[in-house]
């Protein structure tokens, strides 16, 4: 697998390398421009490569060493004793289990929707609109505010007595919903605020890939006799992969890191009864219960999450030749 | 079918565009419009959340003590943001040009390693980070031997950290940016005899100008947005970036809160909302990279 | 001004292991003040030899001198070269005066004052003084052009490599640029090498041309040689427009045979002709349209396709007495009225056949040429 990752990313090397006159054969530089080239880019990537080494994949190893110590309270660690207990006790753990059922739920809810509410959005954007500029200003905003922010608006709207949503329903006559407060209706309340703020990140994605298909496509399919819905389900989405595949990485990223956003909404590391995740299960167990080393197998379970989701896709865009 | 069925139809279609477009409009603005009305009404629970007071309701109190409550943190977020935001920009810059510009064996794997830097989790990394600053390299008492006070040092090390954890997603966008460059533009300076640096500084840096706004409008939102590194790091106090007061802030109040949490909103996210009106589209740039 | 060798220059790339030989023991002797234009097809190695010489690329094996220096080891700036690319390479930031300062800057202790003096000379040469403050992207793809070779000439380096520097522009910008660069070239009497693949340029442009295949140097001579006397077929089918028609053929007693071809040869010729399996070559301009077959030169011809040029037409002809539908052409006087499906008569005149050895390719009768006997055909 290893080898073949290699072989894979030098003939990707090479490829880029191609020069325009077409066939010119152009592969990789041998010894004596490569060393000289090589000497000569140490001073620029290499500091940045430490700082970020050290403080990415240096503090993961750290952490996962931690993570196989029992350290709890304020004792030093003992790395001397190493296993993998924190891991057994967290599938014990019906808190972490419940946790991690959230964040699947939140990942994939959030991701889809997510996805669906840019694309069709994105679609209507490139209509050939007037003022296309400043509709899709207005739709990307509340990606650029915090999740703090957006907490505090959101905690407002889903209030039980005067909260917007309520008073919206209520024209249907449904409600009012106790939304945050209720742990069955809260994750689903978190989910359609992250919506709000990340649709319209998924639309710019979109909009990108949907501008990157020739015009000439829209028209054929139009001479075809196809239909306005049709050629988009059957011409247009199909070649939308590369944009669905880079957006939902990111957007499952952001789902991730949603700690700052339930934080916030009780400004507290409790976040409401049914929306625990994760992410924030593990800063509770690291710096209110100073479960260290629990915490720290939470945070790699947590990694290898990541994991999962960004390996295939960086794999995807080495092939796509897009990095 | 004549024309003038097509034409009304057509018009017909484009209205309904608009009319949908419009109700996005709505949608992705009403929590912020909601938000507005209710930090200058006196009793927020008075009238519907998203009408405007009645001139006698109309209170500016939510936006006076906002701002006393949030004034240190705006500061302290601002100290914070603009060193962090440019050196992550910088090292990102100089990653990207000895890593695509310059042009050797085996960079694809270091690559690599950068970009997958992008999507850790840092709930990975923040027990680590937080023994770091706090055992080995404990900046909090080492500025006290200057003279200054413990929580400067944790500001420092914040910055220090959100450059570390900023330099993946800059080095990303430059190197997007780089590779678009003309390679024969690059042998031509070569040719003219300029060394690994003069093409940095005099052709590559110059070029970069564009890319610098992208980074620097991208990073500075997510460094100034940032609450977990600073709760962890900092923690509330005299230090503390204005998420964090502004996490705290009305929560004690309930529903009579919900003004002043209003108006903190809008200060705090106030920096962000005008880079964003003002650079909109290079924000896009950087979050569609 | 300086002279420019190559000896056995020699380039492997690495591929997985595997090793690609992009130019294999190509040596070229340039003389100072020369103009050596590099001609081949898309990946034969023209533009790696080019860079080779540049300093862009390493040298795997062999030798290189300019001025009788070796050079294997130096770095580009230590080249005293200037080169111009097909993508003009311009600094996009920089004013046309600061590009062409920055050589200068860069390479030279020249003081400010010298580099605006000779910049302006260089501007001059161009005719592109009045845009001195412009940057690149506000001017036409011919003036980026003039700029590219202004940068190149303000060095005033022993030597120049130019790397189809033509390609982007206009057919008829190309034609004016043409000799208007060869005017240049005498001017200064620099050293050129020159990559192109277009055998328009390289015939009009060189003093001599060097045809490279595949990474082989085929052939180093004035483009009326490598015209008139090809080393191997591939030269022959290179150089020339309409390519020169080869037919596959067989010595036997006193003709060679081939499919619809029976065509008797002199002793004079066939002397040369050392084995049995032959290509015959004719370029299609010596082929003439007549109404008879008079001799065994003559052969009978049924038109195919005719594509009038206005000055002249190319008329494809098929074998009368053959099943094939193989065509070849013949490019004859735009006067000269001929319809698809006429029965004539083709007639190639033995003076004008090449032959070459089937398996080698290699030249072993050219025409007649300059009405001397053949020419040498060495290297």
């Amino acid at each position: 697998m290893r080898g073949k990752l290699a072989a894979y990313l030098g003939r990707l090397v090479r490829r880029n390398r191609i020069r325009a006159d077409g066939g010119e054969v152009n592969a990789t530089r041998d010894s004596g421009l490569v060393s000289d080239e090589f000497t000569s880019s140490l001073p620029y990537w290499l500091p940045p490569f430490v700082v970020m080494g050290l403080a990415v994949y240096g503090a993961i190893l750290w952490n996962f060493f931690l993570s196989l110590t029992d350290s709890s309270g304020f004792g030093a660690p003992d790395y001397a004793n190493l296993d993998f207990e924190m891991y057994a006790r967290a599938f014990a753990d019906p808190v972490f289990i419940g946790a991690l059922r959230n964040t699947f739920a939140l990942l994939v809810a959030f991701t889809v929707l997510c996805l669906v509410v840019g694309l069709v959005v994105a679609v209507l954007v490139d209509q050939g609109i007037r003022y296309e500029n400043t509709f899709r200003t207005i739709y990307l905003l509340p990606m650029a505010l915090s999740f703090v922010v957006t907490a505090q608006f959101w905690l407002w709207m889903y209030n039980q007595q005067n909260g917007l949503v309520n008073i919206i329903l209520g024209v249907v006559g449904l409600g009012p919903y106790e939304w945050i407060g209720n742990p069955s209706l809260v994750l689903g309340a978190v989910v359609f605020a992250l919506i709000w703020q990340f649709s319209g990140y998924a639309m710019v994605v979109y909009l990108a890939g949907l501008r990157a298909i020739p015009t000439e496509q829209f028209e054929a399919a139009r001479v075809d006799g196809a239909t306005t819905l049709r050629m988009y389900w059957r011409v247009i989405i199909p070649q939308l992969k590369g944009a669905t595949i880079s957006a939902s990485v990111v957007l499952m990223v952001f789902a991730l890191k949603a700690f700052d956003f339930l934080y916030s909404l009780t400004g507290s590391y409790y976040p409401p009864k049914g929306s625990d995740i994760l992410a924030t299960m593990m800063v509770r167990q690291a710096f209110v219960a100073n479960n260290r080393a629990y915490a720290a197998a939470i945070g790699i379970m947590l990694f290898a999450l990541a994991l999962v989701v960004v390996a295939p896709y960086l794999l995807y865009q080495y092939r796509a030749g897009e990095l | 079918m004549t024309d003038t069925n097509t034409s009304s139809g057509r018009s017909w279609r484009s209205t309904a565009l608009y009319a949908v477009l419009v109700l996005l409009v709505v949608f992705y603005l009403l929590p912020l419009w909601t938000g507005l009305m209710t930090s200058i009404k006196a009793d927020v629970l008075a009238t519907a959340p998203f009408l405007p007071p009645a001139p006698a309701g109309f209170t500016n109190i939510h936006w006076t003590r906002a701002i006393n409550a949030l004034a240190g943190g705006l500061v302290n977020s601002l100290i914070l943001a603009i060193p962090a935001t440019i050196l992550s920009a910088l090292l990102g810059s100089m990653a990207a040009y000895g890593l695509t510009t310059l042009d050797w064996r085996h960079q694809v794997p270091i690559l690599m390693l950068f970009i997958a830097g992008i999507f850790i989790p840092y709930q990975a990394v923040l027990i680590p980070l937080s023994k770091f600053w706090a055992s080995v390299v404990p900046v909090s008492d080492l500025v006290g031997y200057v003279g200054l006070a413990g929580w400067v040092g944790d500001l420092i090390g914040l910055i220090l950290s959100h450059v570390a954890y900023g330099i993946p997603i800059c080095t990303l966008l430059f190197r997007t940016y780089y590779k678009d460059f003309n390679g024969e533009m690059i042998e031509a300076a070569r040719i003219d005899g300029a060394t690994t640096h003069t093409i940095y500084r005099r052709i590559i840096l110059p070029l970069s100008v564009p890319m610098f706004a992208v980074t620097l409008i991208y990073q500075f939102t997510q460094v100034w947005n940032d609450l977990l590194f600073a709760l962890v790091l900092v923690g509330p106090g005299a230090g503390a970036p204005v998420t964090v007061p502004l996490s705290q802030l009305g929560a004690s109040l309930s529903e009579v809160g919900f003004g002043i949490r209003m108006a903190g909103a809008f200060v705090a996210a106030l920096p962000t909302i005008i880079v964003y009106v003002l650079f909109g589209d290079q924000f896009a740039e950087g979050v569609s990279t | 001004m300086a002279r420019l060798e190559l000896d056995d220059i020699t380039k492997h790339f690495d591929d997985d292991g595997e090793t690609i030989v992009a130019v294999d023991d190509a040596s070229i002797d340039i003389d100072d003040g020369e103009f050596l234009v590099l001609v081949g097809p898309s990946g034969c190695g023209k533009s790696t030899t080019l860079r080779m010489i540049a300093g862009l690329e390493t040298i795997t094996e062999g030798e290189l001198r300019i001025g009788g220096r070796r050079v294997n080891e130096a770095k580009p700036r230590d080249r005293d070269i200037a080169m111009v690319f097909q993508s003009y390479a311009l600094y996009p930031h920089m004013t046309v005066r600061e590009n062409m300062s920055f050589g200068l800057e860069e390479s030279t202790d020249l003081s400010e004052a010298e580099i605006t003096e000779r910049v302006e000379s260089a501007t001059d040469t161009m005719g592109i003084s009045d845009l001195l403050d412009r940057k690149p992207s506000e001017l036409s793809g011919g003036q980026q052009q003039r700029v590219a070779l202004g940068r190149a000439i303000v060095r005033e380096p022993e030597v120049f490599l130019m790397d189809e520097p033509l390609s982007n522009l206009d057919a008829k910008l190309r034609a004016q640029m043409r000799t208007e660069l060869q005017r240049l070239q005498e001017d200064l009497d620099t050293t050129t090498v020159y990559v192109t693949h277009d055998q328009t340029e390289a015939m009009t442009m060189g003093d001599r041309i060097a045809i490279l295949n595949d990474g082989i140097l085929q052939q180093v001579a004035t483009p009326l040689e490598a015209y008139h006397a090809p080393a191997n077929q591939f030269v022959a089918g290179f150089i020339g427009e309409p390519s020169m028609n080869f037919f596959d053929v067989d010595l036997e007693g006193d003709s060679v045979v081939g499919d619809g071809l029976d065509y008797p040869v002199s002793d004079d010729v066939r002397a040369k002709l050392d084995t049995d399996a032959l290509v015959l070559g004719i370029r299609p301009q010596d082929i003439e349209l007549v109404d008879a077959v008079e001799s065994g030169h003559d052969v009978a011809v049924t038109v195919d396709v005719v594509e009038p040029m206005g000055d002249e037409n190319n008329v494809y002809l098929t074998f009368s007495d053959t099943a094939g539908n193989e065509t070849f052409i013949a490019n004859v006087d735009g006067r000269t009225l001929v319809d698809e499906g006429d029965d004539i008569v083709a007639r190639i005149p033995e003076e004008a056949v090449h032959f070459f050895d089937r398996r080698s390719g290699e030249a072993l009768r050219n025409r007649e040429f300059d009405g001397d006997a053949d020419v040498d055909l060495s290297l």
